[in-house]
């Protein structure tokens, strides 16, 4: 998923005491089978003190009533088949199921479609999914729900008119999905109407499994679908069907498009006739919900606050931040599990392919002022590796501290006498750089990230480095400079990384595999390619069992670390606000937004 | 036949602008008479004060923050009094004014005709129709041939000539008893300015009205006035008849304006004897005779004392401000009328030569 | 004069066609420009972005794709579809063009009696409290940012989160046909604000081009014609407002294309709101349209302006 650009407003004052707790000890991890039941606790990571976990039932409000969500961005993409935004997740998950999804407080997959755990054979080569029965589609199509919809479903990922983004990343070990064009997969069996079987050709079963929480497994009925899978690109979502409790209002052809959504003004779901609770952990408390579009962040915020019946789901501007936590305390959520932070460095050409330069800038680097400019204790953690709270692995990477005995990790204020001692180890005597390179340095000129490229190039200057600071629109340092290669861009101050789903090789295999390395729209911006570290990634991509691979990536989470690859300083915390008679429930795994299927009005 | 009773009297006129550099004294204590169905020529270099006081009688210098004193005297009320409504309902109705230049003086984005029916309904209550007749007539009046369709054209539609003649009919619209021309021929060819005298003066005698025609080009009064008065610096230096000003000039600075006329029965080989120098500033004006510092025949005690308007001998109407004697300066004006240069007059009379 | 307008119209579409092929050019050197990299995802696989090249016809040379869309326009008058929704780019357009053209017409309206009016009576009383008073409180609203402008005034009068709550809040925007108070009442602010930099410029101009006008000679001539004051000043009016027609067109015009910041602070669904995110995820078919829109709307307005100064000098009209 990705987080949105934020309008951030300004750099602010020190924090204020926060609602949350700096992130408690671990609780316990779960299995990879979880019950059904509305109120499970399947958080396998940490869930910090003090964060409110609304899904218990005495504390939800009314049913009925109609909510307002004030949203200034418009969506990006409705279709299952494709979206992958945070905020486009908050309309698919309350009206699409896939065969696995979260509950809001957990970040442990829940069976949906599916009607118990999936079951991995023991050579991780086969997944099989049994299908509940008695989920049908809305209207206008109505009819039960089989597993050939689920098939279909994965099958126009591959279609270059729907083009999902993570068909080749997840399924690709499932046998055909390399070749597929959009037609049937021959890895894809469905023996009868309640069951799915996948067939892989390498022993990824377990991961796959985790990847069914992907809206691309929602079903989607193929004699329906497939007219509108043929133009180019894809308009099924103008039409989309829903098997959640919620959908897109439509007509009777099942236009959503101008009625349901109109873009770029207002978004409308209602009730989706077909759903039954009884096949579903959601509540569905809301009888409607209606999604307003544009505005700015400012405004929309103040409006919240002052509101009722009304929430906004997207960042939260600063000052608003501040606001709430000073006058609106019970208004405002603030979920952890934003996504890290951190500063790459280029390992493969210029100086910061020697680890023992990184090492010092990592020692050097005041990490707390990093994030005090991004607004401090209230949204910001300093960060001692690169799994965030949330996601298995965090606990078995070191928590909060990180792996002990570094010492340049240890000092998150920075420590000048370290970083020189790392900086001798380098060649550089005098404790100071000497060379003649001049370090290209490419932030984001909006703030926070402009004070934070600010602090990095002072850093680095303090070490003796020549640098060169170049400023830019947020999109453009990544698409210009620090997703490209060839630039050879030595340091990107503010980049950072959120998962797809809650397992750890979403956080570490895109970033720090030298196989992820390509020539445009590269995210493992430092280039990093150590070959252990690649071995040790390939070894972990095929282990069996939560927990085993939180413990596997937790270790080359520690193992990035003690290579100084890149320097993390923040885990961030999502805020989100809600007007003062909602009963907002956030999805722990979805950046905190409001899950309109959990969520009332008192 | 003018009545004895003078239709304008202007009384010790005094217009001063105070300004950045000082101030500035426009118009230095003039007196003069307008009689009805006659004409004045009041004739000066620019900068002598004419177009001032011609303007402060229509009390349209009020606005710039001028300094008047002084009395303006039209059928017995002092306009520099007046205030500034009923001023309002004598402009364009008993006092009209004509100026320079027709083009930037007519609106050009109004048609004619829709300006004269302004000036009409300024001060007639009549309807739209009743005053574009009026116009049309009057424009017929000043000889614009086809009226009817031409009233509907722009100024920059007309001749130069013709927008004169729209500029004449405007203000003659309302049959004022006073007309003010300033400068009316200047900006005209030499044929089209014969034309316009003639038409002026075929209207005076149409509609027995008084003219004043301000001009710096004696062969305009020469023509047209039937008085003339000289301006310089502000003051009137000298007023006659006309016959006898061109005959008997009194002034040294009317001998110089006579001088530099080219005329056509002088002999080939006299040359035209300009004025020397400039005129002064009026803010800081010569002492004593304004005049003095360009004077030809001028003598050390002119630079202290001022001289006054006063009567000529033997010709009643005829004023002169000089401090030379009359018969030397009767003297002079023979050795300069007969061809001489004003060194050679100053010699034959034997006057010291003037501090240049 | 027919032949005229018809000459001007045919190069403003041959300027609009230019237009769209700068446009079509601008979009590939960009570097943030490419759709299919953005629709690829964060992680993009390149035969992913390939694919989606294909898909949305990218993958043709640049001119093959310039004469496939002039081919749309001209013969079918069809501008494309969004790439994020598959509307069609002229109904979504034609969709928002009212709320536009409510707030820019309305905006222009207040600023030209506002505008005009003050300056008319500063170039009239020069120099007075009253003069220095309008040309003092121009240059606060000339300097003041429209945004700043636009939240102070939701700061300070929405319903929603304003100290006095008295007008609607941002967002409240609703069509003129669907309910006319609230069409009216939501468009308050946005066009004070949108007004008040223009029509401070406006008073500033008119006071010096009425000030100007009112020392030529026929200003002279009419009073001496013993108007009353008051059409003398009208004559000088009518003098002075040729060059603040001019701007005025041209303003209205650039405009219609949509005021971004005013529709963006207060959430008035325009054009102008969908340029701006249009631009932002990089959905060219659609920023194309909103781009030859505005152009078209600059061209027009180019042109009115040029026939009415015709129409307003006539000694225009014969060079």
């Amino acid at each position: 998923m990705r987080s949105h650009k934020t309008i951030a407003a300004g750099v602010l004052a020190a924090a204020l005491a926060s609602t949350l707790a700096a992130c408690g000890s671990s609780s316990s991890s779960s299995s990879s089978g979880t019950t059904a039941s509305a109120s499970s606790n399947g958080a396998s990571s940490v869930v910090p003190a003090g964060y409110q976990s609304t899904v218990n039932e005495s504390l939800a409000g009314k049913r009925g009533g109609t909510l307002q969500v004030l949203q200034e961005s418009d969506f990006e993409h409705l279709d299952p088949g494709i979206s992958y935004f945070a905020l486009d997740y908050t309309v698919v998950f309350a009206t699409q199921r896939p065969l696995y999804s979260n509950e809001p407080n957990s970040t442990a997959p829940t069976p949906d479609i599916a009607s118990g755990s999936p079951e991995v054979s023991a050579n991780n080569e086969t997944v099989t999914v049994h299908l509940k029965e008695g989920i049908h589609f809305s209207p206008p199509v109505n009819r039960e729900v089989t597993s050939a919809d689920v098939a279909y479903a994965i099958e126009r990922g591959a279609n270059p008119n729907v083009a999902n983004p993570y068909l080749t990343t997840y399924f690709d070990s499932i046998e055909g999905v390399p070749q597929a064009k959009g037609g049937p997969i021959k890895g894809i069996e469905t023996p009868n109407k309640h069951e799915i079987v996948f067939h892989l050709t390498e022993p990824k079963g377990f991961f796959v499994a985790e990847a069914l929480v992907l809206p691309l497994t929602a079903p989607v009925p193929k004699e329906y679908a497939e007219k509108f899978d043929n133009n180019k690109p894809s308009n099924y979502a103008d039409y989309e069907v829903a098997t959640g409790p919620y959908m897109l209002e439509n007509n009777a052809q099942g236009k959503v498009l101008g009625i349901g959504y109109v873009p770029g003004k207002s978004a409308t779901l209602v009730r989706n006739p077909n759903w039954s609770d009884k096949t579903d952990f959601r509540p569905a408390y809301l009888n409607e919900i209606d999604i307003k579009i544009g505005g700015s962040q400012p405004v929309i915020d103040r409006q919240v606050l002052e509101g009722t019946n009304v929430v906004q789901n997207e960042p939260v501007a600063q000052p608003a931040v501040q606001l709430a936590a000073e006058h609106y305390k019970s208004q405002m959520v603030l979920s952890p599990g934003g996504g890290n932070r951190y500063v790459s460095l280029d390992n493969k050409v210029g100086p910061f392919s020697n680890i023992d330069l990184r090492k010092a800038v990592w020692a050097e680097l005041d990490r707390a002022a990093l994030d005090r400019a991004r607004g401090g204790d209230l949204v910001a953690t300093v960060a001692s590796h690169f799994i965030y709270p949330t996601i298995p692995g965090f606990e078995q990477a070191g928590s909060l501290t990180g792996p002990k005995g570094l010492d340049y990790n240890e000092h998150p204020e920075g420590d000048m006498t370290i970083a020189e001692k790392y900086m001798k180890l380098a060649g550089y005597s005098s404790g100071k750089y000497t060379g003649s390179s001049t370090i290209q340095v490419v932030g984001a000129s909006s703030p926070p990230e402009k004070e934070d490229a600010e602090i990095v190039n002072q850093a680095l200057k303090s070490l003796g480095f020549n640098t060169k600071l170049t400023l830019v629109e947020l999109a453009t340092m990544y698409a210009k400079y620090c997703d490209v290669p060839k630039e050879e861009i030595d340091v990107c101050p503010t980049v950072g990384w959120i998962a797809d789903f809650a397992d750890p090789q979403t956080v570490l295999n895109p970033t720090f595999n030298g196989k992820s390395i390509v020539a445009t729209g590269n995210v493992n911006y430092g280039q990093v390619n150590v070959p252990t570290l690649n071995a040790a990634m390939a070894a972990a991509e095929v282990v069996k069992g939560r927990e085993a691979r939180a413990k596997a990536w937790g270790k080359i989470d520690d193992e990035i670390v003690e290579d100084a690859a890149a320097i993390p300083y923040d885990w961030e915390t999502s805020p989100r606000l809600e007007g003062s008679d909602v009963h907002g429930v956030g999805m722990l795994w979805n950046e905190g937004c409001w899950d309109y299927s959990f969520t009332s009005l008192k | 036949m003018s009545a004895s009773e003078p239709l304008l009297r202007v009384e010790d006129l005094r217009v001063e602008f105070p300004g950045e550099d000082g101030v500035v004294y426009a118009v230095d204590g003039i007196t003069y008479e307008v009689h009805s169905g006659r004409t004045l020529g009041i004739v000066g270099e620019s900068g002598s004060g004419k177009t001032v006081s011609s303007l402060t009688t229509l009390g349209l210098t009020r606005r710039q923050g001028a300094r008047i004193s002084g009395r303006i005297l039209f059928e017995g009320e002092d306009l520099v009094a007046l205030p500034e409504d009923r001023l309002r309902a004598i402009r364009g109705n008993d006092i009209a004014m004509v100026f320079q230049d027709p083009l930037s003086s007519l609106h050009p984005l109004y048609r004619v005709g829709a300006q004269i029916v302004q000036a009409v309904r300024a001060h007639r209550d009549v309807s739209k129709a009743q005053a574009r007749e009026r116009a049309i007539e009057l424009l017929g009046l000043v000889g614009i041939p086809d009226p009817a369709r031409r009233i509907d054209e722009y100024p920059h539609e007309f001749s130069g000539g013709m927008r004169q003649r729209a500029m004449i009919a405007m203000a003659l619209v309302n049959e004022p008893k006073l007309l003010i021309a300033d400068e009316p021929t200047t900006a005209l060819d030499v044929t089209v300015q014969a034309q316009i005298l003639a038409l002026m003066e075929r209207l005076q005698r149409e509609l027995g009205m008084a003219i004043v025609i301000i001009t710096h080009d004696l062969g305009v009064v020469a023509e047209m006035a039937d008085e003339i008065a000289v301006m310089y610096a502000g003051r009137i230096v000298e007023t006659a008849s006309t016959a006898r000003l061109f005959s008997a000039p009194e002034h040294p600075y009317t001998w110089g304006l006579l001088k530099s006329i080219p005329r056509l029965d002088a002999p080939r080989e006299e040359d035209l004897v300009p004025i020397p120098g400039t005129p002064p500033s009026l803010i800081n004006r010569p002492p004593g005779c304004h005049f003095h510092p360009r004077c030809p025949y001028a003598q050390p005690d002119h630079a202290r004392i001022d001289p006054r308007l006063e009567p000529v001998s033997d010709e009643p109407g005829h004023h002169v401000a000089c401090l030379l004697e009359a018969d030397v300066r009767r003297r002079l004006w023979a050795h300069l009328r007969a061809g001489g240069t004003p060194e050679q007059a100053l010699a034959a009379v034997g006057l010291p030569g003037a501090p240049v | 004069m027919i032949r005229y307008i018809i000459r001007r119209l045919l190069w403003g579409v041959l300027l609009l066609i230019v237009v769209a092929a700068l446009m079509f050019v601008l979009f590939r050197i960009l570097p943030t420009g490419n759709p299919a990299l953005l629709r690829a995802g964060r992680d993009p696989q390149p035969k992913l972005v390939k694919e989606i090249e294909v898909v949305l016809g990218l993958n043709k040379s640049l001119p093959t794709q310039f004469w496939d869309y002039l081919k749309e326009v001209f013969l079918h008058f069809k501008f494309g579809y969004s790439y994020y929704n598959q509307e069609e780019v002229r109904s979504l357009i034609a969709e928002r063009l009212p709320a536009t053209l409510s707030l820019t017409i309305g905006a222009a309206l207040l600023w030209i009696v506002g505008g005009l009016g003050v300056g008319v009576i500063s170039a009239l009383r020069r120099h007075s409290l009253l003069d220095r008073f309008a040309m003092g409180t121009a240059l606060v609203l000339i300097s003041a940012p429209e945004f700043w402008l636009g939240l102070v005034f939701l700061y300070l009068f929405a319903s929603d989160i304003g100290i006095v709550k008295i007008l609607p809040g941002a967002g409240s925007y609703a069509g003129l046909t669907s309910d006319p108070w609230k069409w009216f009442t939501s468009l308050i602010m946005p066009w004070i604000v949108l007004a008040s930099g223009s029509a401070a410029v406006f008073a500033r101009l008119m006071r010096s081009s009425l000030g100007e006008a009112m020392k030529e000679d026929y200003i002279r001539t009419a009073r001496a014609k013993g108007l009353p004051e008051r059409h003398v000043a009208r004559q000088g009016v009518r003098a002075a407002i040729n060059p603040i027609v001019t701007l005025f067109g041209l303003e209205v015009g650039a405009l219609l294309g949509g005021a971004i910041l005013v529709e963006y602070v207060f959430n008035i669904p325009g054009i102008g709101e969908l340029n701006y995110k249009a631009i932002q995820s990089s959905d060219f078919p659609v920023t194309q349209g909103t781009v030859l829109l505005a152009s078209m709307f600059i061209i027009l307005a180019n042109i009115v302006v040029d026939v009415a100064y015709a129409y307003l000098d006539p000694r225009v009209r014969y060079s």
